[in-house]
């Protein structure tokens, strides 16, 4: 097992050194750069920013200092567009906010969503069913930027009760709409294949088996039918909580919560090289190991899975 | 008093094709230690039957008459008393051990749970208690082998694993669903061997659901033979083999291939087994039944005693069934075997 994780860790440093060649190449052939604005510059101007940030060099050199600033310095070099912030900086202030966040909605979803799908599955075809897959629905056909401007609508704009947009570690009212928001959509795939995965298992011989036994309904449900009815649940849950985490634009755009998709969105709008590059790094390091994670859970899970 | 006491029991489901009539009017009863086989081919209701008992049919399955346990009323019962009985007093060993283990928990786990449950026994003690049933059913090296996961048995030891689960409480009735159905014909014998002799030390009444005649013969007292979920023919065991009654205990004993016969030709019962969404109006076998008369088709045959402890539901005379004395178009029509079977 361990070895397994050792070798699946030194697989993840060639995969990343690739990602980041790759993205490098891609963003480089893209038109435009980031001096390149509505109001030409002067031919001088420019020549001295592209030496000043090295891209005049040679695409390989390039490449091969971006490379040793992370490995050597762990420096994500300086942002082309906001002069005095590095990627380092940058990343360090917007990344908390969306961890935060993004941790919370996806415990929410993750809560609420087993529970849905757990209950549906247990009263197959009774209201509670017919309920749960109903809310399920209503949450998958509204997706975050609808959700978002309706929640601003109703606890901003009618009640006044939370703040209607920006950040605050220390007020989690500032938290509530963006979790709530990012959430939904999750939440509800999260219950149909909880409820679907849930209603196989149930019917299983092995269930059956623990009836006979005398065994007490939630006793059945517990203790045989919910691990195996999380393992698809599971393979779901480790890119979900990877995108959670490393946030998303739509939140960050209506409640102006400083995180990092913004400043995603923002730096491919900017051709922003370096903000870019230190996003798609940390995105790509993230779900390797969540992968990771999720391949760990279900050896814990599955005794028949053996590495 | 009998043990069990089985009266009009019916099982049907409500599916999107109609109402389907698994089991029909079945009246039964078993005495302390008693072992009944029941036999019929797939599809003629005896697992539904079983299940009822238990309490176990699938959500659409309604269960009416009436089912008494040492007494009680077992049928339809709250799930509160009927997991007081479950395991306790009746246990069920089901037909594929492969899927009946719940294959994410430890063997110890799954037998220990059943003493803690039942018979507020402490963890330790009741795994103690399992590794000895373990040993009772004869795994080698028990307690090294509690800890493993069911699918680091072989098929056989899981069945060994499964019977000595359902003996953990000392039950009073086994009800084996097809124990042997999913293993080899070595093991199979093993495993039928080992019910026996435990059967023999625990003193326990057993239900034999199987559509293996061989093993009901070697192994069980009365029989009773299903078909299109009702009782066609029950007695004991040797003089329903010797001479069977019915045409159709005749058609399933004819069809098992002998070794001592000429080898190339499977006999058949022809036909198919009945539609029971729609069951015909009169006997249910009328259509595939070599002796089959006017009346047949037309009005349902009951059980009916004929011979000391013997009893069948059939309106063609004993003699001519017992003498094979046919109506015109004749015989069991043959199938060569490797044909459709």
């Amino acid at each position: 097992m361990f070895a397994y994780v050792m070798r699946r860790l030194a697989v993840a440093i060639p995969t990343l050194l690739l990602l980041i060649i790759i993205s490098y190449i891609l963003m480089h052939f893209a038109p435009g750069g980031p001096f390149s604005k509505d109001r030409e510059v002067p031919a001088a101007v420019l020549a001295n920013l592209n030496a000043k940030y090295g891209l005049d060099d040679p695409l390989w050199k390039q490449i091969w200092d971006y490379l040793y600033g992370i490995v050597v310095h762990f420096d994500f070099g300086p942002s082309f567009v906001y002069p005095d912030l590095t990627v380092n900086q940058l990343i360090a202030k917007g990344f908390p906010v969306t961890l935060t966040y993004g941790i919370l909605s996806f415990l929410l979803a993750v809560l609420v969503g087993v529970m849905l799908g757990v209950t549906a599955a247990i009263w197959h075809n009774s209201w509670l069913d017919y309920l749960a897959v109903g809310i399920s629905i209503g949450a998958q056909v509204l997706p975050n930027f609808v959700m978002a401007p309706i929640l601003l609508l109703i606890f901003t704009l009618w009640y006044r009760l939370l703040p209607g947009g920006g950040w605050s570690f220390s007020d989690p009212t500032f938290w509530i709409m963006p979790i709530i928001a990012l959430a939904t959509s999750y939440m509800a795939s999260i219950t149909r294949i909880t409820r679907s995965s849930m209603l196989e298992v149930l019917g299983s011989n092995h269930i059956r088996t623990a009836r006979a036994k005398g065994m007490p309904e939630r006793r059945v449900i517990l203790r045989h039918a919910l691990k195996p009815a999380m393992l698809p649940v599971i393979s779901y849950l480790g890119p979900v909580f990877v995108s959670m985490i490393t946030g998303s634009v739509v939140i960050d755009m209506f409640f102006s919560t400083g995180g990092i998709g913004k400043s995603f969105v923002d730096s491919a709008l900017n051709r922003d090289y370096a903000v870019m590059m230190g996003v798609t790094i940390l995105l790509g390091t993230l779900t390797i190991l969540f992968n990771l994670l999720v391949d760990i859970l279900y050896v814990w899970i599955d005794p028949k899975i053996r590495y | 008093m009998a043990l069990l006491d089985i009266t009009d029991l019916n099982v049907s489901f409500q599916t999107n094709d109609g109402t389907v009539h698994a089991v029909n009017d079945v009246n039964l009863s078993l005495e302390p230690g008693e072992t009944l086989g029941m036999v019929g081919e797939s599809g003629s209701g005896k697992s539904q039957f079983s299940f009822a008992i238990m309490g176990l049919l699938a959500r659409n399955g309604r269960a009416t008459g009436s089912v008494r346990f040492d007494g009680q009323e077992i049928l339809n019962a709250p799930l509160k008393t009927l997991n007081r009985i479950r395991a306790e007093k009746i246990a069920m060993i089901f037909q594929d051990p492969m899927t009946s283990l719940n294959p994410y928990m430890r063997v110890s786990d799954q037998m220990a749970e059943v003493l803690t449950l039942h018979k507020g026994m402490s963890k330790r003690d009741a795994v103690t208690e399992s590794i000895r049933m373990l040993d009772a059913v004869h795994i080698p090296d028990a307690r090294g082998r509690v800890r493993l996961y069911p699918h680091e048995f072989s098929g056989g030891m899981r069945q060994r694993v499964m019977i000595a689960m359902a003996l953990l409480c000392r039950p009073q009735l086994l009800i084996a669903d097809e124990p042997t159905t999913a293993l080899d014909v070595t093991v199979q014998a093993q495993i039928m061997t080992l019910l026996a002799e435990l059967q023999r030390d625990f003193g326990m009444a057993m239900i034999l659901i199987t559509h293996d005649l061989g093993v009901v013969a070697s192994s069980c007292k009365q029989v009773a033979v299903m078909y299109g979920g009702r009782i066609r023919e029950t007695g004991p065991v040797g003089p329903l083999f010797a001479s069977p009654a019915h045409p159709y205990t005749q058609g399933l004993l004819h069809a098992i291939p002998r070794i001592d016969h000429d080898g190339d030709e499977l006999a058949v019962i022809p036909g198919a087994p009945p539609n029971m969404t729609r069951p015909p109006a009169g006997c249910a076998f009328e259509p595939r039944c070599p002796y089959a008369r006017e009346e047949c088709a037309n009005s349902r045959p009951v059980l009916e005693p004929f011979a000391d402890a013997r009893s069948r539901a059939c309106f063609v005379p004993l003699d001519d069934v017992l003498q094979h004395r046919l109506p015109p178009p004749p015989a069991p029509q043959h199938v060569t075997q490797g044909g459709q079977a």
